[in-house]
């Protein structure tokens, strides 16, 4: 299973035996969860009360990276950890803290994503809660969030998502300038700036003292680990490993001093600025953008110098990937639900083409496939992206590593995702230059400001629900559109364009409510976010003097997340056709059948009619053509509206869509009633762009060309297409090669993206049911990679009803 | 056929199996042969057949009704004698969980063709296209040639997957338009062939070497069924002809049985001929693959 895809090895220098060793380790880890971030965050607080918050965060960051445990992960070349032991989860009390003191004897108990935790852990937590009684990050979102917003969420229609209580995440930092400036150079710019600036206003000088602070701070956190290193290779009786200690030691004492000193040290800063992000603040999708492209110049020039072989890259590539996993974040429950599996998102991107179009793919690009094929875990979330322009021997390679069916890569293609990016505006050599952030969000590396896609989920499906009720919720009761006018869920729409127009109405309450929401939580976020050093690495903070929830990026885009397009496209197209044309139901049944969740004889005959109408994934233009006016719809409405930073210096601030929608689908059909396209109450909803589960019934290319009639090309927030294929459908030579060949007329046919899980539904039923025979089974969830045997029961479910696709 | 329409069982997307690249395969309905390891006994006949899938059934009781006692309940589903029920066909409208399935639509040359036509751009970038399949599909020559003229105006790689039962009229003509032959042999030996498929093959084999003569490319296809056409002697006569005339031969494919088709048998309400049959273990042909390589055919299992 695991092993490497094309590389022929011709040294020594990469130890694929302790390279299996610490996989292994990582596999078998335990989430926990750990509370000293939590004490050390309280405590500097509370001695800096009078602070402006940057510098009090900023304090804060320092006294945790000058008293947190530190140690180095056994065999790793790569160190650096996050909290007190491997993949044990840091406490944020800043952000909201309520949840964690009740689920306190719960976390162990999930039925997925569970972490263990002890008696004095908690009774740590539950000693500083007090404190931060009323000053939370959440508590500032309850108190400004509208009662008509609950309402909305009561009806299950809105879904406050992780920003409303957790930092925001989703930064690609520029790590060329990193790279370039060391956290000495940064520190040194922020210093001009308050000696040189004239006119600075508070904010601006509360900025860069920060960030000077965060920088300072992070030098000392390298310096203990050349301390630690030189320690433990004093204790260490291996030749081999006490040199490598000694080497780390010495490069630790002067990292970041100034600029990477070869591809070794560059390396270890990317893992450490990332890891220091999330020690800052608790986002998420902290990603690592165009990997193969911003260490070119380190690798390139070690390999000229002789300093470095290409095994010797491999395992520094593959020490470093795995210790990302040694990362955790642990959510609340409700939306853990949303994002099962442990996930943090970090995507790292390789491949594609250059700013001039010429194609970057490198000797990196390779390494990293390989790299993954060597691990197989979770983290990173390995994306790769190709056009024309791409070498077929760089595909192949990518067709080997999902053949392992580690559901990695997924894989972008240039030429869609650049034509949508520069439908925000951006120049096409910009536009070029495009990461993935998180799952499928597309970004520009560096220069992008958080990226808060879906943190506002709006439930597509339960608004097609509303729709059929004249906007009043069956489950609830709760009504606050009457679409006809009267209270009271009779419709009686006279056609298919009324339904539509309702469908639009409905659309446009609810997203002003989801912005509204967005905004409560970005000007909280404001205040609670003001992350001095993430934002010092994004293009334009550090020249404005602004943190990014303020206004210091490039560009500011949000996406707005949707759940369900396929579900409101075949509930239409069913409406539509056996309603208007064919009139084979009238209104009444079919409403009434799904208000009794097509119960019964009648019920069923209605729901057979319903389910027999015409489903989107079947290259049906009828159907597939309601779906993407479905979209069109949300495409036309999302750029009426700005963030918070609109006119603060960010290009852009407007929304744009996405269909990242990670676990979501599986919850929120928890809240949707019987749906016109047959779908019962209470099942999931369709994942990002696909069909709707099991609606696709004519094969993967017929799925590839309904998503191809989408609006792709305009979805800059990222199109998230996911299948299932067979194991046997990727095996052998001949088959690798169709399987290629397959994801290059997907590119062809205009397909965003695309992720592929290659696993049996006889191997799921049987890991679901003996999760401990499969300790390692990874499958791509939507967006992102996780453990099977860490995810909730009806996420499984889900899966395993995802179409197979299978040679025939 | 009525009119210029066909009787189509599948048309299956995405195919790997038959021949180059990825492609559509239509399975025509109507067989010339009566294979004991047929795995598409859908196709066998020329009539539209209903599918019963008894473990959706709810037993509302609906078809119970309709069938004028050709139907009653059983544990699991309903019991239907196929025989005396007239009606069945209507069952696929009346029942409410999808229990009754019909198999079988009929398409004209052009409604064909535009399905077909869907998936070019992934013939094109992998080397594919259409395999008109069956059933046997050149007994509806004259159908087929008309789809495959208008598939050929868009310049589609064609197969006609074949057992090369039919009149030689039919066969010559196709031969001149598609683009490549699967060719079935399926015994060697005449009297195996009677045994395993009803006819006698002289046919089939003189229908290989006028086609060989025409300098039609071909892929043989040998199915290898245990104890039923799997006699060593025979399956080395096989290779043996077909080595014999392989200069249009660019590969031969040995495929294993599987029983992959059972399920059908029972939801058509048909008996399978060979339920006790063993699989094959998946090495078994192994010999054959190099004793066809030392004969200097190109050979696959599997295709």
């Amino acid at each position: 299973m695991y092993g490497l895809l094309s590389m022929e090895i011709t040294n020594q220098d990469c130890d694929f035996t302790r390279i299996e060793a610490m996989r292994n380790r990582m596999y078998h880890r335990k989430a926990t969860i750990c509370a000293q971030r939590a004490e050390i965050i309280t405590a500097s607080f509370q001695k800096h009360e009078e602070d402006p918050i940057v510098i009090k965060r900023a304090k804060a960051f320092a006294d945790i990276l000058d008293q947190m445990d530190i140690y180095i992960e056994q065999d790793t070349l790569i160190a650096g950890n996050q909290a007190s032991r491997n993949f044990a989860a840091p406490i944020f009390p800043e952000y909201s803290i309520d949840w964690i003191i009740e689920e306190l004897d719960e976390f162990d108990k999930r039925s997925g994503d569970a972490f263990s935790i002890d008696e004095e852990t908690k009774e740590k937590l539950r000693k500083i809660a007090p404190y931060w009684k009323g000053k939370t990050h959440q508590d500032e979102v309850l108190k400004n969030l509208s009662p008509i917003n609950r309402l909305a969420e009561q009806q299950g229609v809105l879904h406050r998502g992780g920003i409303s209580m957790s930092g925001d995440g989703h930064i690609i930092p520029n790590y060329e300038f990193v790279l370039a400036n060391g956290f000495g150079g940064m520190r040194e710019i922020a210093k001009q700036h308050l000696q040189n600036d004239q006119d600075l206003s508070e904010e601006q000088i509360a900025f860069y003292e920060a960030s000077i602070i965060t920088m300072d701070a992070a030098l000392r956190y390298c310096k203990r680990f050349a301390k630690r290193a030189k320690e433990e290779a004093n204790a260490c009786g291996d030749v081999k490993r006490k040199s490598e200690l000694l080497d780390m030691s010495q490069m630790f004492a002067h990292l970041m001093e100034g600029k990477a000193q070869s591809f070794y040290e560059a390396v270890e800063t990317v893992y450490l600025v990332h890891l220091l992000m999330m020690i800052e603040s608790n986002g998420h999708s902290f990603s690592f953008g165009r990997f193969d492209q911003y260490m070119w110049p380190y690798y390139e020039k070690d390999r000229a110098n002789g300093m470095l072989s290409k095994e010797k890259a491999l395992e520094l590539i593959t020490h470093f990937f795995i210790m990302t996993n040694s990362l955790n974040k642990v959510r609340p429950w409700d939306h853990t639900q949303y994002s099962g599996g442990y996930p943090l998102y970090s995507n790292l991107m390789v491949g594609g083409m250059k700013p001039d179009g010429s194609d970057g793919t490198n000797d990196l690009s390779y390494l990293c496939l390989e790299a993954m094929a060597l691990t197989g875990l979770p983290e990173p979330n390995l994306s790769a992206r190709f056009f024309a322009g791409s070498d077929h021997a760089f595909m192949k390679d990518v067709a080997r590593l999902i053949r392992k069916g580690f559901g990695m890569p997924s894989i972008f293609c240039d030429e869609v995702c650049i034509p949508a990016m520069m439908s925000l505006g951006l120049k096409e050599e910009v536009a070029r230059e495009y990461a993935s952030m998180g799952c499928v969000e597309t970004a520009i590396p560096g220069r992008w400001g958080h990226r808060a896609t879906g943190m506002t989920y709006v439930n597509f499906g339960k608004i097609i629900e509303l729709v059929m009720y004249n906007g009043y919720d069956p489950s609830t009761g709760i009504q606050l559109v009457k679409l006809n006018g009267e209270a009271g869920k009779a419709i009686h729409y006279q056609s298919y364009e009324e339904v539509f127009a309702a469908w639009e109405t409905l659309l446009r309450y609810y997203t002003d409510l989801a912005i509204d929401c967005d905004l409560v939580c970005d000007r909280a976020l404001k205040y609670h976010d003001a992350d001095a050093f993430a934002s010092s690495t994004v293009n334009c903070c550090l020249a404005r003097g602004k943190t990014l929830k303020n206004g210091g990026a490039e560009y500011d885009y949000v996406s707005s997340s949707n759940i369900g397009p396929s579900v409101v496209g075949d509930s239409l197209a069913a409406i539509k056709k056996l309603v208007f044309e064919e009139k084979k139901l009238t209104l009444e049944q079919l409403q009434d059948a799904m208000l009794h969740n097509f119960a019964g004889l009648e019920g069923a005959k209605i729901r057979k009619l319903c389910k027999n109408a015409p489903k989107f994934g079947n290259d049906d233009d009828y159907v597939d053509q309601i779906v993407a006016d479905v979209y069109e719809s949300y495409l036309k409405l999302l750029p009426l509206y700005h963030t918070d930073r609109y006119g603060k210096g960010p290009i852009g601030c407007t929304y744009t869509m996405s269909t990242s929608n990670i676990t979501s689908y599986v919850p929120n059909g928890f809240d949707v009633g019987a749906t016109p396209d047959g779908r019962l109450a209470t099942m999931p909803l369709n994942e990002g762009c696909s069909p709707c589960l099991s609606a696709d019934k004519e094969g993967p290319t017929a799925v590839i060309n309904s998503v191809s009639k989408l609006p792709n090309q305009k979805m800059a927030g990222g199109q998230l297409l996911n299948m299932r294929f067979t194991p046997g459908a990727l095996a052998g030579e001949d088959n690798l090669e169709k399987f290629t060949c397959f994801m290059e007329a997907g590119r062809k046919k205009n397909i965003f993206h695309n992720q592929f899980n290659i696993v049996d539904s006889e191997t799921l039923k049987k890991a679901k049911a003996h999760p401990e025979d499969y300790p390692d089974l990874m499958v791509r969830v939507a967006g992102y990679c996780a453990l099977f045997s860490t995810l909730m029961p009806e996420a499984q479910d889900a899966i395993i009803a995802r179409s197979e696709h299978d040679w025939r | 056929m009525t009119g210029d329409k066909a009787l189509i069982s599948k048309i299956q997307r995405y195919s790997t199996k038959d021949g180059p690249g990825l492609r559509t395969t239509v399975f025509f309905m109507g067989c010339s042969l009566r294979c004991n390891w047929c795995a598409n006994p859908e196709t066998l006949s020329a009539k539209p057949q209903v599918y019963y899938f008894k473990e959706r059934c709810q037993h509302c009781g609906l078809c119970v009704q309709a069938g004028n006692g050709a139907i009653s309940f059983d544990q699991v589903g309903c019991l239907i004698d196929r025989d005396h029920c007239q009606n069945l066909a209507e069952m696929v409208e009346l029942c409410p969980f999808d229990a009754y399935e019909t198999v079988g639509m009929w398409k004209s040359a052009e409604e064909l063709a535009e399905i077909l036509l869907k998936d070019q751009t992934f013939y094109e970038s992998t080397g594919g296209g259409v395999t008109f399949s069956g059933g046997e599909a050149a007994l509806q020559s004259a159908f087929v040639l008309h789809c495959a003229k208008l598939l050929k105006q868009h310049g589609i790689h064609i197969c006609l997957d074949t057992a090369g039962y039919v009149s030689w009229e039919h066969l010559d003509a196709l031969s001149d338009v598609v683009d490549l032959i699967l060719y079935d042999i399926k015994a060697f030996d005449p009297l195996i062939h009677k045994r395993c498929t009803g006819y006698s093959n002289e046919k089939i084999l003189d229908h290989f070497i006028r086609l060989v003569q025409k300098k039609v490319p071909m892929r043989v296809r040998m199915i290898v069924v245990p104890d039923q056409n799997d006699d060593v002697q025979d399956l080395k006569a096989r290779i043996d002809f077909v080595a014999k005339h392989r200069d249009c031969v660019e590969q031969v494919d040995l495929l294993n049985y599987h029983i992959y088709g059972i399920g059908k048998y029972e939801k058509l309400g048909m008996i399978y001929p060979l339920a006790d049959q063993r699989s094959a273990a998946d090495d078994s042909l192994k010999w054959l693959l190099e004793y066809g390589e030392a004969k200097g055919l190109r050979m696959t299992i599997g295709g």
